[in-house]
């Protein structure tokens, strides 16, 4: 194999796995053959999220004029799939702003979200042979 | 079809305790960061307790700053 075809499965790999990584969290350590910490990051985000949700936490959505929503969007979508699918199925996704539990909730699922963004930047970092 | 989130911590009973709250939240967080910053079990132990404590007791230590001022 020539030098430039190997950078380029290399590069296949990192794109693949980094876009895995976002699709769930841990299947992009799956794919990189790293199955029992997939396994643990997979539960472990899942479960802050779906913490996050019983919370009645909110799922962020950009307000104009409002800044911050928009970097809260990009940690509550981190989550992937997870995020877009809570967001279509289901009933509130603007969570239950009276609820007690309601701030806790918030930030379970944006900390969810930060969580699988880590996630993608480690997988992005074992391809590329920065971490074992 | 939507559907709507199945429990809630109060419909379905549970005790909302802030404190349990905050240690779920430090199990948690400190859970991801020992598996993805240390690499054998030695040292994962370790920064699990160093990160955990840190949560706990610096959300206390927060908490008692916060204390005399009126909500």
């Amino acid at each position: 194999m020539t030098s430039e075809a190997s950078v380029e499965t290399a590069d296949s790999r990192t794109w693949i796995g980094v876009t895995l990584a976002w699709i769930f969290p841990g299947l992009g350590h799956f794919y990189l053959g790293r199955r029992r910490r997939a396994i643990f990051y997979a539960v472990i985000v899942t479960a802050t999220f779906l913490f996050g949700l019983v919370f009645e936490g909110r799922l962020d959505w950009p307000e104009p004029g409002a800044p911050l929503t928009y970097l809260a969007t990009f940690a509550s979508l981190g989550s992937g799939l997870l995020s877009i699918l809570a967001r279509l199925l289901i009933e509130n996704p603007r969570g239950g702003v009276l609820s007690v539990t309601y701030e806790y909730g918030c930030t379970f699922l944006r900390t969810a979200g930060l969580m699988n963004l880590l996630l993608m930047l480690d997988v992005y970092d074992i391809t590329r042979g920065r971490k074992s | 079809m939507r559907i709507s989130v199945p429990v809630t911590m109060l419909a379905a009973g549970f005790p909302v305790d802030h404190f349990l709250i905050m240690l779920l939240y430090a199990f948690l967080v400190s859970s991801f960061f020992a598996m993805l910053w240390a690499s054998d079990r030695p040292s994962r132990t370790r920064l699990f307790t160093k990160i955990f404590g840190a949560l706990v007791l610096g959300g206390l230590a927060v908490a008692w700053l916060m204390y005399p001022f009126p909500s």
